[in-house]
C-alpha cells in the first residue's frame, strides 16, 4: 500500500467512498498524516494504523474506535478551535489540526490514568462521600476534579459568524435516508406530497451502503429515483434534531461553507421517523479496550473506507451483522481466527490487553484466543427519540430484545424501518412505501386508508451484559459494577441511577448505553426490563451548536428619523431600552439653562404611541387608568397612571381625545411594549365584547417636544392653521394641524420639563425635515437641541417622577404622591382593591422631594436612608440643578419621615452619612405650574 | 421501628470499602407505608425533605412520611440550575435567603453528604443605566444588611469572566454588574439525596412512587391522605409540591392564588473550565454557569403561558443561544446537549406562601416560583418549626396565605424577574 493511503488501507471495495486519487494531509497530536478525500478523521487514522485515539473521561483509559459512527464516544477530538468534533463522522479536510482532548501531558502518557489504579475507591458518586470536611478545602478539591473534566477547549476570543436560519413547509418530512426512509419518501411523493428527506450521513442508503453487492445495487437504484423525483428535496449531512408541538421540527444542516451548520425550522404536516437502528455495545470485562469494535464500525471501516481495523480478528455475534463483518474482514485480508456465535451457544468472558490495547479474548468454553480485533455484534437499539418527543412512550419488545414505539403514536407521526421491525429488504421497502402513503394521506386528506404490512422485530438474543463486569457508558466511564453498587445503595430507579452515576448523561445521550443501563438495573432489582422502564429522551437528538441556534440576531436597535441629525450635531448616544437616543449634545447643564430661558427641542420619538378607536375606548381607559376618563372632551388631553392588579404603578402617560371614537395614547418609552400587551390582554381575555381597536403607531410618528418660554413663538412661525394662543389652545389640550407644510401633525400642550411646551407628533417620514426646520427658525431665539439628561434634570426640578426609577416593583399608587389622581369612587379599575387597602392602611413608602443640606452634595441614586440599622427609605433620583444651583432629589421614605422639614440621614455607597431635608413638594421649580399654563 | 443505621461517609470509609469491596448501606430505607404518621409531607423535593429533616433533627418529630408520586428530587429540585445567592431586594427576602445560603454553606458537614457548594461569585449584568441603578439599589440594600454585594464596572467583569465581551459596540453593551461573591452553585441532586438520607437515618420514611389521590378532612381539620398505596392518617399534612401545589391544595378544598408556568433550561456538552462565575443578565433573559464536569448550564425566564406540561420548545434554545453569544461570542461552536423543563408555582407578588390554611393541619410551603431551590434549607427549617410548634416563625411571617385577602404584599418582583 502506498504511504499516501495509509499502511492499513486495503484493496478497492465495491462501495468505498474515498477518492484514491486525492490525498489530504492533516496532523494528529502534532504528527503529520495522510488520508484520502472521503475519509473521516477516524478512517484516516485507522488507515494509518493509529489504534489509540483518546482517553476516557474519568479513568483516562486508552480508547479506540468503538461504534464508528457519529455517536462514538471514543472519537471526540479538538479540531482547530472546535471542541468535541465527532471524528467518526467529520470528513477530513486539508490541513486539519486534530488533537486528543483532555490528556495531560499526552495521549501516550496521560497522568490522569492514575485514576485506573484508584478505581476501586472512585466508584460512581464517590465524591458525594468525601471532601466533606474541612469545608474550606472543598474549593481546592473541586479544582482537582475540574481538571479531570473532559471535553475540548473553546477559544477565548472570536466572533459568532451568524448562520442564517431558514424555514421549510413540506407535506411530509422523512427523518432518515436508509431504505425504509427512501421508500417512504418516494411513495409519499408519488402520492403527490412535497417531501423533505433528511439523512445524517453524507449519502443516502443507510446500512445498505456497507452491504453486499445486491444491497449496494438497491441503494443505488433508490438514490437515483429519489434524486430524479421532482417532489423530493434531499438534505444529507443533516439531522432532524427535535420535534416539538404540532410537528414543529428542527433540522440541522452541517458542513456548510463559512458557518459550521445552520438551523432549518420545519413545519410539516406529517413526520416519518426512519432513523434505522443503532448497534448496542455488549458489557464484559475489557469491552472498552482499543481493538474492541461493534460489527457496524467494522463494516463501515472496511466497506466504506477499505481500511483494515486489525490483523487478527475474533468475532462475537448474536446476529447476522457479526457474520457480515467477518466476511468483510476476510475480504480485505484480515485473518478471522474465530467466530463465536451466541446463537449456537458461544460465549465471551473477557477481553485481555497488552500495553493498553486488545491482545486476546477468553471464551466461555475456557479457551483463550490471541487477537488484535474483537468484533462484537450483540444487538440493536431503536432510537425512539423523535417519537418520544411526539408524546409516545416506548415499550420493551421481549422477543426482539429492544424498545419499540408504543401504541400511543400521534396521528401525524409515523415510524418505519428498523425502528418498527426487521425484515428482508423487500419487506423493509414495502413497509416504508405503505407508511409513506399513509403520511401523504394524512398530510393531504386527513384520513388514512392504506394499511401497512405487519412488521415487527425478529427474535434476538437478549445480549446486554455477560458474566464479567465492563463499561456501560463509554462517554461517562460508568461500569456495570458502578451501576450495581449504586442500585444496591438505593439509587434503584432508572432516573435516580442516571443522576447518581451520570450514566446516559454524556454526549451520546443514551443512544448507545441506555438499554444496557436499564438491563443492569433490572438485574439488580430482580425486575424485568419492561418493569424497570427507560429514561425520557429529550431534544435535541444530536447536539447543536450555539451558533446555529442563535443564527442572526433580529433584535434591531431602534432609531428615530432624526438620529442622523443628532449624530452629526454632537449628540452622544445612550441606550434606552431598544432605542438609541442622544443623552446630550456636549453640555446638559447649558441645554437646561437655554430651555429655561429661551427654547429647546428634544426628540421624544421613543414614547409609546397608540391610536385607540371604537365606541368602548372610554371603558378601556377607565379600566386601565386609576383616574376618570368619561368626561374628557374632544380636543383635550389628560395625564393618567396605570397600576397592576397589585396596585403597583407600572406606567404613566398622556392620552388625548382626537374625535368622537378616536383617542391617542402615549406611554413611557420603555413601557410601550408592556402597555400594549397589557391592553390587548385585557381586551382579548377580559372584555372581548368591547369595541376597541388598538394600533401601535409608535414609529409611525416622529415626536418632538418644543420647550421653553419662547416655544409658542417658534411654533407659530411654522403653523398657520391652528391658533396657538393660550386662549384658543390652553394647557392640556391637543390640536391637529399643519407644521411647516406637513399636514396631519398632532400638537399637544403638555410638558415634562415644566416649561411652556408643545409636544408634536409628526408623520415619521417628515420628522427630520420638521426637526431641521425648527432648528432653522429657532436660530433667532438661540434654540438648543437637548437630550435625555437635560430632560431628566428639568423633570426632577419640576418634581415629575419616572416610573421604574422613582417607583419600583412594590410602589403602589398612593406611594407616588398621586392621591389626587386615584379615583376610588370609580366602579372598578385594575388595582382598585389593593389601592383601596393602601388608602385605608396608609402603608407603603412615600415619594418626597429631598434637598441635601449641603447644596453641593449630590447623593448617588440608590443611597439608603437608614435609621437604627433599619432601611427607612432611599434616594431614587438626584441631580445638581443648574437652575437652582443646588442638589435636588426625589426619594421614597416611610410615611413617618414624609413630613416637610424632616431631616433624614442619607448613607452614600462609601458609607458616609449626609443629611437631607424633606421638602413640601416634589417640585423644586414652579410648583404651581404657572409656566406650563402660560 | 427499623432504623437505617447511619454509616458515616468519609475518605477513610471510601478507602476501607474500596479495599474490602464491602458495599455501603442503602442511602435510605425502602419500607412499607404505615397507617398513621404524625406528619405527612407531600413532595420529596428539597422543601419536603428539608422540612422532614429539620422536624426530626430540631424538634424530635420523627414519625414522618415524605410521599412522592415519582422519585426523590424528580421535580423542580432536580431540574433547576442550582444557583444560590442572597442579594435580594426586600429586607424580608435578604434575611430569608441569607439564612438559606448560610445553611447551604454548612450543609455538607451537617448532612455528611458532599453537596458541592461552590461559592464562585455571582454577577448580575446591567445593560442600561436603569438596570445599573437597580443593581446599585440592590447593592446598597444588601450592604446595609451585611451582605457582600457591590456594583463593579466592565474591566472588573472582564477580569472575572475573561470570555465576556465587554466592548461597547455590542447590541446590549455591558455597563456594569452587581457582584455577589458568596453566590454560587451547588449539586442539586446531592442536596436532595443528602436530606433524604439524613432524615431517613433519624426515622423519617421516604416513600417514592406513592401518589396522593385525595386529602381527607373532617370538621375543618385534615385527617390524612389517600394514596395509590392506601389511606394514611395524620393530623398534619404539608403541601410541598411546587408546580402541582394548586392541584394538591384543591384536594383539601384550599384555593391558592398560584399560576403554574413552565421554566426551561438547557445544558451543553462539556468543555475545559473557562467560566468560574455565575453570570445573569436580566435584560437578555439568561443565566449561565459551568459545572465541575465542564458543561454550561443555562436558564431563562418562565414561559409566558400557564401549563402543567413539561415539554421543551425550540424557540427557547434559539433565544438563549442568541443571548449567550451576545455575552460570550467566542463560544459559538459549543453544542447544546439537552434541554428540559420544570414547573414553577408563581404567586401574584412573586413571594412564597408558607404556613396555615383554613383547613386546620393542612400546611403549605408553595408559591416558590423560580427560586424555590435557593430557599430549600431555610424554608424547611421554618416549616418544621411551624409544624412542630403550631406557631409561625418570624422569618416567614410576611409570607402567609392571608396576606392576599388583607392586601399585604411581600413583593420580590424587582429582584425575581430572571433573578437567578
Amino acid at each position: 500500500m502506498s504511504g499516501a493511503q495509509g499502511s492499513s488501507r486495503g484493496a478497492q471495495r465495491l462501495g468505498e467512498v474515498v477518492d484514491r486519487n486525492r490525498t489530504i494531509t492533516f496532523t494528529f497530536n502534532g504528527k503529520k498524516y495522510k488520508g484520502l478525500e472521503g475519509d473521516t478523521i477516524i478512517s484516516a487514522l485507522t488507515a494509518n494504523g493509529v489504534k489509540i485515539v483518546s482517553r476516557s473521561w474519568k479513568y483516562h483509559r486508552r480508547r479506540g474506535v468503538m461504534s464508528g459512527n457519529y455517536h462514538d464516544p471514543n472519537c471526540h477530538f479538538q479540531v482547530n478551535d472546535e471542541p468535541n468534533v465527532r471524528g467518526a463522522h467529520r470528513r477530513l479536510e486539508e490541513g486539519m489540526v486534530v488533537s486528543t482532548q483532555n490528556v495531560s501531558p499526552s495521549l501516550k502518557f496521560d497522568i490522569g490514568a492514575v485514576n485506573q489504579k484508584l478505581s476501586r475507591f472512585l466508584t460512581a458518586g464517590f465524591y458525594y462521600k468525601t471532601f466533606i470536611k474541612p469545608e474550606r478545602l472543598w474549593p481546592t478539591y473541586e479544582k482537582v476534579l475540574q481538571r479531570f473534566a473532559g471535553g475540548g477547549k473553546v477559544a477565548a476570543t472570536g466572533h459568532h459568524v451568524p448562520a442564517d436560519k431558514r424555514y421549510a413547509h413540506p407535506d411530509v418530512l422523512v427523518a432518515g435516508g436508509g431504505p425504509s426512509g427512501m421508500s417512504a419518501a418516494l411513495s409519499a411523493a408519488d402520492a403527490g406530497s412535497n417531501v423533505l428527506l433528511v439523512e445524517e450521513e453524507y449519502e443516502l442508503g443507510g446500512f445498505l451502503r456497507w452491504g453486499t453487492a445486491d444491497e449496494l445495487a438497491v441503494a443505488q437504484s433508490l438514490r437515483e429515483k429519489v434524486a430524479a423525483h421532482p417532489k423530493i428535496t434531499t438534505l444529507t449531512n443533516a439531522v432532524v434534531a427535535g420535534r416539538y408541538d404540532q410537528n414543529w421540527v428542527s433540522v440541522i444542516e452541517r458542513g456548510l461553507p463559512v458557518v459550521m451548520e445552520s438551523l432549518i425550522k420545519v413545519r410539516t404536516a406529517t413526520l416519518v421517523a426512519a432513523p434505522g437502528l443503532i448497534e448496542r455495545p455488549y458489557v464484559f470485562e475489557g469491552n472498552d479496550l482499543p481493538g474492541v469494535m461493534l460489527s457496524t464500525a467494522v463494516l463501515r471501516l472496511v466497506n466504506l473506507y477499505a481500511v483494515k481495523p486489525g490483523e487478527r480478528a475474533v468475532v462475537f455475534t448474536g446476529n447476522d451483522s457479526g457474520i457480515a463483518a467477518a466476511e468483510a474482514l476476510r475480504g480485505i485480508g484480515v485473518d478471522v481466527v474465530q467466530v463465536v456465535d451466541a446463537r449456537h451457544g458461544g460465549g465471551l468472558v473477557r477481553a485481555t490487553s497488552s500495553r493498553g490495547v486488545l491482545s486476546g479474548v477468553e471464551l466461555s468454553d475456557g479457551s483463550k484466543v490471541l487477537c488484535d480485533l474483537l468484533v462484537v455484534a450483540a444487538g440493536w437499539t431503536a432510537p425512539t427519540t423523535l417519537l418520544n418527543l411526539s408524546g409516545n412512550h416506548p415499550v420493551f419488545d421481549e422477543a426482539g430484545a429492544r424498545f419499540v414505539p408504543g401504541p400511543d403514536l400521534d396521528d401525524t407521526v409515523f415510524a418505519t424501518g428498523g425502528l418498527v421491525g426487521d425484515g428482508t429488504i423487500d419487506e423493509i421497502l414495502a413497509h416504508g412505501a405503505a407508511v409513506g402513503r399513509q403520511a401523504s394521506e394524512r398530510a393531504t386528506n386527513g384520513s388514512v386508508t392504506t394499511v401497512a404490512p405487519a412488521f415487527s422485530p425478529d427474535p434476538h438474543l437478549p445480549l446486554f451484559f455477560g458474566t464479567t463486569k465492563g463499561i456501560v457508558d463509554f462517554s461517562e466511564d460508568v461500569s456495570s459494577k458502578d451501576l450495581l453498587t449504586a442500585a444496591h445503595e438505593g439509587y434503584n430507579s432508572v432516573e435516580l441511577l442516571k443522576r447518581y452515576t451520570t450514566a446516559t448523561m454524556g454526549p451520546a445521550q443514551g443512544k448507545l448505553e441506555t438499554i444496557n443501563t436499564v438491563a443492569v438495573l433490572a438485574s439488580a432489582n430482580g425486575e424485568s426490563i419492561e418493569e424497570t422502564g427507560t429514561t425520557v429522551w429529550r431534544p435535541p437528538y444530536v447536539p447543536i451548536t450555539l451558533g446555529a441556534l442563535a443564527g442572526r440576531s433580529y433584535e434591531p436597535v431602534r432609531y428615530s428619523p432624526m438620529q442622523a441629525w443628532h449624530e452629526s450635531h454632537g449628540g452622544i448616544n445612550i441606550v434606552a431600552g431598544q432605542w438609541m437616543r442622544p443623552e446630550h449634545y456636549g453640555d446638559a447643564a447649558k441645554e437646561v439653562s437655554t430651555v429655561r430661558s429661551g427654547v429647546g427641542i428634544i426628540d421624544v420619538t421613543p414614547l409609546g404611541k397608540f391610536e385607540l378607536k371604537g365606541t368602548d375606548v372610554t371603558k378601556l381607559l377607565n379600566l386601565v387608568y386609576v383616574n376618570k376618563w368619561s368626561k374628557l372632551e374632544v380636543g383635550a388631553v389628560r395625564y393618567g397612571v396605570m397600576c397592576g392588579e397589585d396596585g403597583v404603578i407600572f406606567d404613566d402617560g398622556v392620552t388625548g381625545h382626537l374625535s368622537e371614537d378616536r383617542y391617542f395614547m402615549s406611554t413611557t418609552s420603555s413601557g410601550a411594549a408592556g402597555v400594549y400587551a397589557h391592553l390587548e390582554s385585557w381586551l382579548q381575555t377580559g372584555f372581548p365584547e368591547w369595541d376597541v381597536t388598538i394600533t401601535n403607531v409608535t414609529s409611525a410618528y416622529a415626536s418632538i417636544n418644543i420647550a421653553g418660554p419662547q416655544s409658542r413663538e417658534l411654533l407659530s412661525k411654522l403653523v398657520s392653521d391652528v391658533d396657538l394662543s393660550n386662549e384658543a389652545f390652553p394647557y392640556m389640550n391637543l390640536r391637529t394641524g399643519t407644521i411647516a407644510g406637513v399636514p396631519g401633525c398632532h400638537m399637544w400642550r403638555i410638558g415634562f420639563t415644566g416649561e411652556l411646551s408643545f409636544e408634536i407628533h409628526v408623520p415619521a417620514g417628515f420628522g427630520a425635515y420638521v426637526w431641521e426646520t425648527l432648528m432653522e427658525h429657532g436660530a433667532d431665539f438661540g434654540i438648543t437641541p437637548f437630550g435625555l439628561e437635560a430632560q431628566r434634570i428639568m423633570r426632577l426640578e419640576k418634581g415629575h417622577f419616572i416610573v421604574g426609577q422613582d417607583t419600583d416593583g412594590v410602589t403602589q399608587g398612593f406611594s407616588a404622591g398621586i392621591d389626587w389622581l386615584i379615583k376610588l369612587d370609580k366602579d372598578d379599575f385594575i388595582g382598585k382593591p389593593e389601592l383601596q387597602w393602601q388608602h385605608d392602611s396608609g402603608a407603603g413608602f412615600r415619594l418626597v422631594g429631598i434637598h441635601p443640606n449641603d447644596p453641593k452634595q449630590v447623593p448617588t441614586e440608590a443611597s439608603q436612608i437608614v435609621i437604627d440599622g433599619i432601611i427607612q427609605g432611599r434616594i431614587t433620583s438626584s441631580r445638581f440643578s443648574p437652575t437652582l444651583n443646588r442638589s435636588i432629589c426625589l426619594g421614597l421614605v416611610v410615611p413617618a419621615l414624609a413630613v416637610a422639614g424632616t431631616v433624614v440621614p442619607i448613607r452614600l455607597p462609601n458609607g458616609t452619612i449626609i443629611q437631607g431635608t424633606v421638602m413640601e413638594h416634589h417640585a423644586s421649580y414652579d410648583h404651581e405650574g404657572a409656566k406650563l399654563r402660560g | 421501628m427499623s432504623r437505617n443505621k447511619p454509616v458515616k461517609y468519609s475518605a477513610l470509609g471510601l478507602f476501607k470499602r474500596g479495599l474490602s469491596g464491602k458495599e455501603w448501606p442503602r442511602v435510605w430505607r425502602d419500607v412499607d407505608l404505615k397507617k398513621t404518621y404524625d406528619v405527612v409531607i407531600i413532595g420529596a423535593g428539597v422543601h419536603g425533605l428539608s422540612t422532614a429533616y429539620y422536624l426530626a433533627k430540631n424538634h424530635g418529630v420523627k414519625n414522618v412520611a415524605v410521599v412522592d408520586r415519582a422519585y426523590v428530587g424528580g421535580g423542580g429540585s432536580g431540574r433547576n440550575t442550582a444557583i444560590l445567592r442572597s442579594n435580594y431586594l426586600t429586607p424580608e427576602g435578604v434575611r430569608f435567603y441569607d439564612r438559606s445560603v448560610d445553611l447551604y454553606r454548612h450543609l455538607a458537614a451537617d448532612l455528611n453528604f458532599n453537596v458541592m457548594f461552590a461559592p464562585r461569585g455571582h454577577l448580575t449584568l446591567a445593560h442600561n443605566d436603569g438596570a445599573l441603578r437597580t443593581m446599585r439599589w440592590r447593592a446598597e440594600v444588601n450592604k446595609v444588611q451585611g451582605i457582600d454585594s457591590e456594583v463593579i464596572g466592565p474591566e472588573e467583569i472582564k477580569k472575572l469572566v475573561p470570555y465576556m465581551d465587554v466592548s461597547d459596540d455590542t447590541r446590549y453593551p455591558i455597563l456594569g454588574a452587581l457582584y455577589h461573591p458568596p453566590g454560587g452553585i451547588i449539586r442539586h441532586d446531592a442536596v436532595n439525596w443528602g436530606y433524604a438520607r439524613a432524615a431517613d437515618a433519624m426515622g423519617v420514611e421516604i416513600h417514592q412512587k406513592t401518589e396522593v389521590l385525595g386529602i381527607n378532612t373532617a370538621g375543618g381539620k385534615v385527617t390524612g391522605v389517600r394514596t395509590n398505596r392506601g389511606d394514611v392518617s395524620a393530623p398534619i399534612v404539608i403541601n410541598c409540591t411546587a408546580g402541582w401545589a394548586t392541584l394538591i391544595a384543591d384536594m383539601a378544598g384550599v384555593k391558592l392564588p398560584i399560576i403554574t408556568h413552565p421554566l426551561q433550561a438547557a445544558v451543553t456538552e462539556p468543555v475545559q473550565m473557562f467560566l468560574s462565575s455565575v453570570v445573569v443578565s436580566g435584560s437578555l433573559h439568561v443565566y449561565v454557569s459551568q459545572t465541575d464536569r465542564g458543561e454550561l448550564v443555562f436558564g431563562a425566564s418562565t414561559d409566558p403561558y400557564a401549563a402543567y406540561s413539561m415539554r421543551s420548545s425550540l424557540e427557547f434554545t434559539e433565544e438563549l443561544a442568541g443571548h449567550v453569544l451576545e455575552l460570550m461570542p467566542s463560544i459559538s461552536k459549543m453544542r447544546v446537549l439537552r434541554q428540559w423543563s420544570g414547573l414553577c408555582d408563581i404567586t401574584p407578588d412573586f413571594s412564597p406562601i408558607m404556613g396555615f390554611t383554613e383547613v386546620e393541619g393542612f400546611l403549605v410551603d408553595v408559591g416558590w416560583g423560580t427560586y424555590g431551590f435557593k430557599a430549600g434549607p431555610a424554608s424547611g427549617e421554618a416549616m418544621a418549626q411551624l409544624a412542630a410548634t403550631n406557631k409561625t416563625p418570624e422569618i416567614i411571617s410576611a409570607f402567609d396565605l392571608a396576606r392576599f385577602e388583607e392586601g399585604r404584599l411581600a413583593s420580590e418582583r424587582g429582584a425575581a424577574a430572571v433573578g437567578h
